[in-house]
């Protein structure tokens, strides 16, 4: 059978994955805390082509030859939302803007020094728990309280502290300040509340070894040492009243759009060539 | 082309739920004691497609499975509970609260019927016929709802005899006086409740706002207790009535928002089955 027929079948199954992945960031326009998804397609491994028959006694290798694509991994884009004001007291934005020495890091987050190593920029999260008891990272501060004074996410999930539990605060958010490292503190007297509670903000050094898991939810997959509590010096602040708004570009998804399904088109085209050459192949040339 | 259909979809229902607020928002501009309503958006569970280990190729940066999203969903609905406006109306039985509380009001004749809290203060003196056979006005919201007040520690509703007007002082507490000044008759305290979980009161209609059947009371509004020396922060003005906390400005920049991202959605909708098009067009 013809090669490129499959390899064009894969190019439009490819194309249509990234087009799901687009159209998630728009449906997601709108949710605060949202990381937008980036689709990254992958060739398949090569084949080595050979010739056969011809004026040569054995088969002499040609070049090789990528037989098709497929959409390999949906990366998650970690830009710094834009802070929208709420007045809500239960609202909280995460700006996060954590330094590596000697990196500069570009738009995506990436940073590659002359020696060739990938160094990417580390991420700060709320910290949440699920129903399972293990923790979950999150960007959207969203919250609202629970009937026993319980700070939970707006799916319901506890908030952590910094000392493992959940945060509770018994009385009116109305009078609660949170500081921009997480602390409670009561707004009439300045002190911390009852038990000192205090927001814990989780940093992961490579944001790449997260995994979505919907809900706003991320699951950390990577070592146990790249994971650890923000630190006093890290250019991380929460600003309560705000709400980090969802960092996907409508533009840019637009014109994502547009390439997904113009290539898709492209891909489409091939195949109907390929039909009809073997329409040719089996109609016309056999014909007796 | 299917995830692109459904996620589209799904979102343009949670975009048109949000519409559903903002319209009713704007169409209470002009009720007084109304409190704004806001949606909180979530992204729908992802499915994670499980991936082989042949998969984990050089040049891969994150762990194995493929992630995807089906969408965004309205998961939550909140209360604004800031201070509207206060406008003066003249009448005395109109009330308006500065600072966070609420009147609390029962919703049957009963004492003993369900405890409901209201915003608004446009009160009635209803004329009622007692046991005894005098014929005194009851306080009522303009929905009929008796008001509470507190006397000797007692939930109570208010009568007012015949012939005497109510007074409200800065407090709540009440008191009515006759014609020419001379008996005043004390009739005990505004019950006013504050409200420590705002996420937690659910609307019930007639303006008014309750407590969800599984939840206790005591968790989400607090008797206001003055204690001598200590300043709530409440206030109660007699003779003005608090305007709905809507601003048109806000929820009409939030109106073209939504708009526009519903017809993002829209346009990736039709984009998606443009492709199925090609699809079926593949062949003849």
């Amino acid at each position: 059978m013809l090669r490129g027929l499959y390899t064009a079948a894969s190019g439009m199954i490819a194309e249509q994955r990234r087009h799901d992945a687009v159209t998630n960031n728009i449906a997601n326009l709108n949710t605060p805390g949202y990381k937008s998804t980036r689709s990254v397609n992958q060739a398949f491994p090569e084949m080595l082509i050979t010739a056969m028959g011809g004026t040569e006694p054995q088969a002499a290798p040609i070049g090789k030859l990528n037989t098709g694509v497929f959409a390999e991994e949906n990366l998650i884009g970690l830009l710094q939302g834009d802070v929208t004001e709420t007045d809500r007291p239960q609202d909280l934005a995460l700006v996060s803007d954590i330094l590596v020495n000697g990196a500069t890091f570009d738009a995506s987050g990436k940073y590659v020094d002359p020696n060739g190593n990938v160094v990417y920029q580390p991420q700060a999260f709320f910290t949440v728990q699920d129903a399972n008891g293990e923790r979950r990272y999150t960007r959207n501060g969203s919250f609202r309280t629970a009937a026993d004074g319980t700070l939970v996410s707006s799916e319901g999930l506890p908030v952590l502290g910094v000392n493992g539990q959940p945060i509770t605060v018994p009385g009116s958010w109305d009078n609660v300040v949170v500081t921009s490292d997480g602390r409670l503190l009561d707004k009439t007297t300045g002190a911390g509340l009852p038990g000192n509670p205090q927001l814990l903000l989780t940093r992961v050094d490579n944001p790449n070894d997260l995994i979505r898991e919907g809900d706003g939810l991320f699951r950390y997959e990577g070592a146990a040492n790249g994971i650890a509590p923000v630190q006093a010096g890290d250019r991380v602040e929460i600003r309560q009243g705000y709400l980090e708004r969802s960092n996907v570009d409508a533009s840019q998804s637009m014109v994502d759009l547009m390439a997904a399904l113009r290539a898709y088109e492209a891909n489409q085209k091939v195949v109907q060539f390929y039909d009809q050459s073997l329409d040719k192949a089996v109609n016309e040339v056999g014909k007796v | 082309m299917n995830n692109s259909m459904i996620s589209a979809a799904a979102s343009m229902g949670a975009m048109q739920r949000k519409l559903d607020m903002l319209a009713e928002n704007i169409a209470n501009l002009n009720t007084s004691g109304y409190k704004r309503k806001n949606a909180v958006f979530e992204d729908i569970l992802t499915n994670i497609q499980p991936q082989e280990r042949d998969f984990d190729l050089p040049g891969r940066q994150s762990p194995l499975g493929f992630t995807q999203g089906w969408g965004a969903r309205v998961v939550a609905q909140t209360l604004d509970l800031t201070q509207g406006p206060l406008q003066q109306t003249g009448n005395s039985t109109d009330v308006a609260i500065e600072g966070n509380a609420l009147f609390e009001v029962r919703v049957g004749a009963a004492l003993n019927s369900e405890r409901a809290f209201t915003r608004q203060g446009a009160f009635q003196l209803m004329p009622v016929t007692e046991a005894d056979g005098t014929v005194s006005r009851m306080l009522v919201t303009d929905s009929g709802q008796p008001v509470v007040a507190v006397d000797n520690g007692e939930d109570t509703f208010i009568r007012v005899p015949d012939g005497y007007d109510l007074h409200i002082a800065a407090d709540g507490t009440l008191t009515a006086a006759n014609a020419d000044q001379t008996e005043t008759l004390d009739l005990g305290k505004l019950k006013l409740v504050e409200v420590t979980k705002p996420d937690l009161l659910q609307a019930v209609g007639d303006n008014l706002y309750g407590v969800p059947q599984n939840v206790n009371a005591d968790d989400v509004v607090r008797s206001i207790q003055d204690a001598p020396g200590q300043e709530s922060g409440v206030a109660v003005r007699q003779g003005y009535l608090e305007q709905s906390n809507v601003n048109l400005v806000e929820e009409m920049a939030d109106l073209i928002a939504v708009q526009r991202a519903y017809q993002l959605n829209a346009r990736a909708l039709t984009s998606g089955d443009q492709m199925l098009q090609m699809a079926t067009d593949l062949r003849g």
